[in-house]
């Protein structure tokens, strides 16, 4: 389209007579074979979601005002995967999901909405041509969009925040097109439930022969014990905070990111190793004390009982007393000795 | 039994401490409206009580107020008011509520007392409840004016544990039945009585997976299930749900289970072996099938159900993240967030050092009782790990487990230091009768439940049993005398142990003192000058009630609600009691929408009053600036206009040059910043530490009446509507009426 203004001026308007004869079916022919050729690479997809690089995008863009098709874009990249605050895989995986929900609802509007994905490191002037400089970044192009910057429009945090049911809604909102609900593989498939139904039905009546007979691991004390001391460990050191507020295990220091920092100061907030510290340092010393009043007592060398004793007790004192500096130093909060204020 | 003065009496004196520092004042938010159902209740007796609909909240949907509210701790206080004025003591009722929490915290280590005698025996129970009298997290709900359910709860809490474990212990139908009443005044209590309806059935499905199953066990679980159930639903704010919701079902579930190897053990009994292993099959299948069709009809039951039958609260519990994600409202509340390890330093202290030795020794030997307390532990400390307030359950539990902990390192030093004290080694054989009797009674009460886990299906094996028992006992007693440990060691053990202890007692009453016994509505602060006292609440509810009209509508965040409905008296809005989410996100809309919307949502609400909180003057923190984005966020959720992203510069909250217009216009800066100027010339914010990003502005819908002493309390009327238009004065004139009758009508509750 862009080249035929040009022609135009330059050929006898025979030649112009001809070309107004052809073009039309020209351009029909090129908007059916990129979409035709669309529909194949997406057909190969297992997800619907298409491989974009340079070329194609630069074929896909070179069609005719209104395109016949939206489009959204997936901007990725391969080395910000590893990035946990950006969660680039979960939303990859989400906006797949997405678009095979799209494909398996609307199977006859298969070809008016298509998902692509395009990689940093190789399609870099594309990211250019978009201006797009930050990740996440999930864009739509409806079909009239001429300038890409100003014409597309931008899907905001909030749009994905509610990962692939608010984007959906973001495009039902923007286009016509309403892709319904969003189909999530379930956890199990349908064979793993039934398969594991069955197995348990075989395995319940041999349990309980077994209950009944009194010798499962349910019957060893032992693991009832370790599993009550773990779920103690597990919530003094606070692992319940760090789950639910995603905390990372350790920084890096602001000032010196060569440096890592594990202990924050300021007690509202906690990191990740810093809990499980103080978690061992709150188990360990009960732990010991009982080591020595259920098992020491029973050992009958007077002198491996004085030296583990004398361990045991230094190695408590030393817990607790950084527990209390360190809460000292997080929280600032010190012990009031209440001493008579004459002898201050 | 003097020993026991001892804990009871130091719960006393320290929940009596902050009464001597401040007045006899009532705490907090909640228990300001549990104050004024007391009030209620005593006026007009029971009955108004129970049908009392109240039109001073909520307006204008009122609120219900008999059928959703926990009566136990009203009621209770309510009985003690009228015993004391039988008797001729005339106290006024908020003495009474007053002081209903210290006494409840003394019964509370009472209970605490018991239920560790019936797990491990004299001494323990008596440590337990020495550190239970203490313990940071329970005096932060038991201090005087801590009027709130949880300061009844908790002695109802520990009490029926002590009821059921005693029950299981003795195989007593008696101590079931009190069982079960002890229950019922529970759920009258505190809704945390989901926690002890799960709790038992999961401690008696332990039981019969680990073969512990006895006839005490049924004895001690059936009738709580009955009783209890039926009990329960009599409350009515429960009604119903007890046979209705998820949260009950694990005990149906469990009742279903008990009969059916109850039915076992017996058909056991009665049959030969080999033809028991044939009726093993048959009831193997035939219990399958029953529970595979009861378990149908469950999922059916709560499948039915939009959120599968589970309360939002009790989701959040077992899907840590489920509240953070889908409930801001539930989510929005401080006492709701997961804690960090300080907090556990701060509310049990050292006992956070002891609790795993108490878990050791419950396992050795692992008696239907200790396995209890273990399980309590475990589970209590799992969910104070999702939310903080749930410390408080976790708190009886720690002080038991440190108790048992403490008492068994004690007992070892102190006999190893006995037994080899130089001048006394050659006595030994005389003293150490006296000391084998002090553990003789452990001893005998170990090997007892143990003996009586497997062996004791009745009553009638009683006193062959005892016999062996004695019998039993005498091997272990000269096996104990020499098992000690090193002298001097044990020396410093006990050393260590008394300082811990005494690091304990003065965190305490640190705790006590300075942390927990603010009433949050007279705040003092100490600076080189002297002790400041800032009354402004009561200073701003004193000016709304008497200052405005009786059938005011006074709109401000829900925090608020109760302290303005118990001490001014007037309508509120929105109050504590966050039943009605629509509502809230209204009030949190108005406050963060321009002034002029923010007019329109009032007056369509006839407010007449806006009061607003702030504290960048004198630096208090938990302003209503500070609880803004919350607003923003409840609002949002219903409102979707309203965008937390428009109130944040890149992600960050803030009211200096930098924040957004979207901030600066909405009615929550211009309400608490207006005239902020005047004070200083600047404009500087001390909770925030920055200077304010709009100075001088006008209010065109709200004019300001009143501004407490210390600016904390800031007082809004909302302008009168105009009734004429600039420029088209003689026409608006003659439509000025009409007008009128126009905006009231937009109003949709006229």
């Amino acid at each position: 389209m862009a080249i035929f203004p040009n022609l135009t001026t330059a050929v006898p308007l025979l030649l112009l007579f001809i070309f107004s004869l052809l073009t039309p079916h020209a351009s029909t022919l090129s908007d059916d074979s990129i979409v035709s050729e669309l529909s194949a690479l997406q057909s190969q997809s297992s997800t619907g979601v298409i491989h974009l690089n340079d070329p194609l995008l630069r074929r896909i863009l070179s069609l005719p005002t209104p395109r016949p098709f939206d489009f959204l874009i997936f901007f990725d990249a391969q080395q910000l995967h590893s990035k946990a605050e950006l969660s680039l895989p979960t939303l990859k995986s989400e906006f797949s999901l997405v678009s095979s929900s799209f494909y398996t609802n609307h199977p006859d509007e298969k070809s008016l909405l298509f998902f692509f994905d395009i990689e940093f490191q190789e399609s870099q002037s594309s990211f250019a041509l978009f201006a797009v400089n930050s990740l996440p970044h999930i864009r739509l192009i409806p079909p009239s969009a001429i300038d890409l910057k100003k014409d597309s429009i931008q899907m905001d945090a909030s749009d994905f925040s509610r990962l692939a049911e608010s984007m959906a809604e973001f495009i039902e909102s923007r286009t016509k097109l309403s892709v319904g609900p969003v189909h999530r593989p379930p956890i199990v498939s349908k064979k793993q439930i039934a398969f594991i139904a069955v197995a348990i039905l075989i395995w319940t009546p041999f349990f309980l022969k077994k209950l009944i007979a009194g010798n499962t691991f349910l019957h060893d004390k032992n693991i009832w014990m370790a599993g009550a001391i773990f779920v103690y460990f597990f919530s003094v050191s606070g692992a319940m905070f760090n789950i639910i507020r995603k905390m990372p295990m350790f920084l890096a220091d602001r000032n010196d990111p060569s440096k890592l920092v594990f202990f924050y100061q300021g007690s509202g907030m906690q990191l990740g190793a810093e809990g499980f510290a103080v978690g061992f340092l709150y188990t360990i010393v009960g732990l010991l004390l009982a080591f020595v009043t259920h098992l020491l007592i029973r050992v009958k060398n007077r002198t491996a009982q004085r030296v583990t004793m004398i361990i045991v007790l230094f190695v408590s004192f030393w817990a607790v007393k950084k527990v209390v500096f360190l809460d000292n130093w997080k929280t600032g909060y010190g012990i009031h000795a209440y001493w008579p204020s004459s002898w201050q | 039994m003097a020993a026991l003065e001892t804990p009871q009496s130091s719960t006393l004196r320290q929940a009596f401490g902050n009464v001597i520092k401040y007045e006899s004042v009532i705490h907090e938010f909640d228990p300001y409206f549990n104050y004024r159902v007391t009030q209620f209740l005593t006026k007009n007796g029971i009955y108004d009580f129970w049908n009392w609909f109240d039109d001073r909240t909520w307006y204008p949907l009122g609120r219900v107020i008999g059928g959703t509210v926990y009566p136990g701790l009203t009621l209770t206080a309510g009985t003690l008011w009228r015993i004391m004025n039988s008797l001729n003591i005339p106290l006024s009722v908020e003495t009474v509520c007053v002081f209903t929490a210290p006494i409840f915290s003394a019964f509370a280590s009472w209970a605490a007392y018991l239920l560790t005698k019936e797990v491990k025996g004299v001494g323990a129970g008596l440590t337990a409840a020495a550190l239970l009298a203490m313990v940071p997290s329970y005096i932060s709900r038991s201090v005087a004016g801590s009027y709130d359910n949880e300061a009844v709860a908790i002695f109802a809490l520990i009490f029926t544990f002590y009821l059921y474990i005693k029950a299981l212990n003795t195989g007593s139908l008696f101590y079931a039945t009190l069982n079960a009443i002890s229950y019922f005044y529970m759920v009258c209590s505190w809704g945390g009585y989901t926690f002890i309806i799960n709790l038992i059935p999961m401690h008696v499905l332990l039981c019969i997976v680990t073969g512990r199953y006895s006839s005490r066990l049924y004895i001690a679980y059936a009738p709580l299930v009955v009783l209890g159930t039926l009990l329960a639903s009599l409350v009515p704010v429960v009604g119903f749900n007890a046979v209705m919701t998820s949260e009950h079902f694990a005990s149906f579930l469990v009742f279903i289970i008990i009969h059916v190897v109850a039915l076992v053990y017996y058909i056991k009994g009665i049959l030969s072996p080999q033809m028991f292993k044939v009726a093993v099959t048959l009831v193997v299948s035939i219990g399958l099938i029953v529970c595979g069709a009861v378990l149908a009809v469950l999922i059916a039951m709560v499948a039915s159900s939009p959120t599968k039958g589970w309360s939002g609260r009790s989701l959040s519990l077992l899907d840590p993240t489920y509240a953070s994600k889908y409930i801001p409202i539930i989510a929005s509340v401080s006492e709701h967030q997961p804690p960090t390890w300080p907090s556990y330093f701060m509310d049990i202290n050292v006992l956070a050092f002891l609790v795993p030795a108490g878990i050791i020794a419950c396992f050795l030997p692992l008696s239907d009782a200790s396995s209890f307390a273990v399980l309590y532990i475990v589970t209590s400390v799992y969910f104070s790990g999702v939310m903080v307030r749930l410390m408080l359950v976790l708190a009886p539990a720690a002080c038991i487990m440190s108790g048992i902990a403490l008492s068994e390192a004690f007992g070892v030093f102190t006999r190893s230091i006995k037994f080899q004290l130089p001048g006394v080694t050659q006595n030994s054989p005389v003293n150490a009768g006296d000391t084998g009797n002090v553990m003789q009674n452990d001893v005998v009460k170990t090997e007892k439940s143990e003996d009586s886990l497997k062996e004791r299906p009745s009553r009638k094996n009683k006193k062959k049993e005892k016999d062996n028992v004695e019998r039993a006992t005498v091997v272990p007693k000269t096996e104990k005398r020499l098992s000690v440990l090193p002298l001097e060691a044990s020396v410093i053990a006990i050393f260590l142990l008394v300082l811990l202890g005494a690091f304990y007692v003065v965190h305490c009453v640190w705790a006590a003192a300075e942390a927990y016994s603010a009433p949050s509505i007279v705040l003092t602060s100490r600076s080189h000058d002297g002790l400041h006292v800032f009354d402004d609440f009561r200073e701003a509810y004193g000016w709304l009630r008497h200052n405005t009209e009786v059938d005011d509508k006074v709109a401000s965040w829900w925090d608020y609600g109760y302290q303005t409905t118990a001490m001014a008296n007037r309508t509120v809005i929105v109050d504590n009691n966050t039943w009605n989410n629509t509502h809230i996100a209204t009030v949190g809309t108005a406050m963060s929408s321009p002034e002029k919307a923010a007019w329109e949502i009032f007056n369509s609400l006839d407010v007449k009053y806006v009061l607003v909180v702030f504290g960048g003057l004198v630096g208090y923190p938990s302003d209503d600036i500070n609880k803004f984005l919350w607003m923003v966020r409840i609002g949002g959720g219903v409102f979707p206009h309203i965008k937390e992203p428009d109130y944040l510069r890149d992600g960050q909250y803030r009211i200096d040059s930098q924040a957004t217009p979207t901030m600066l216009n909405s009615l929550m800066y211009k309400l608490s910043y207006y005239r902020f100027v005047e004070t200083d010339g600047k404009g500087f914010d001390r909770v925030r530490n920055t200077e304010i990003g709009k100075k001088y502005f006008k209010l065109t819908h709200f004019e300001e009446v009143f501004t407490t002493h210390h600016w904390m309390v800031r007082l809004y009327k909302l302008k009168p509507p105009k009734n004429r238009i600039r420029g088209k004065t003689k026409k608006a004139k003659s439509k000025a009426s009409s007008k009128r009758s126009g905006t009231l009508k937009k109003n949709p509750w006229h």
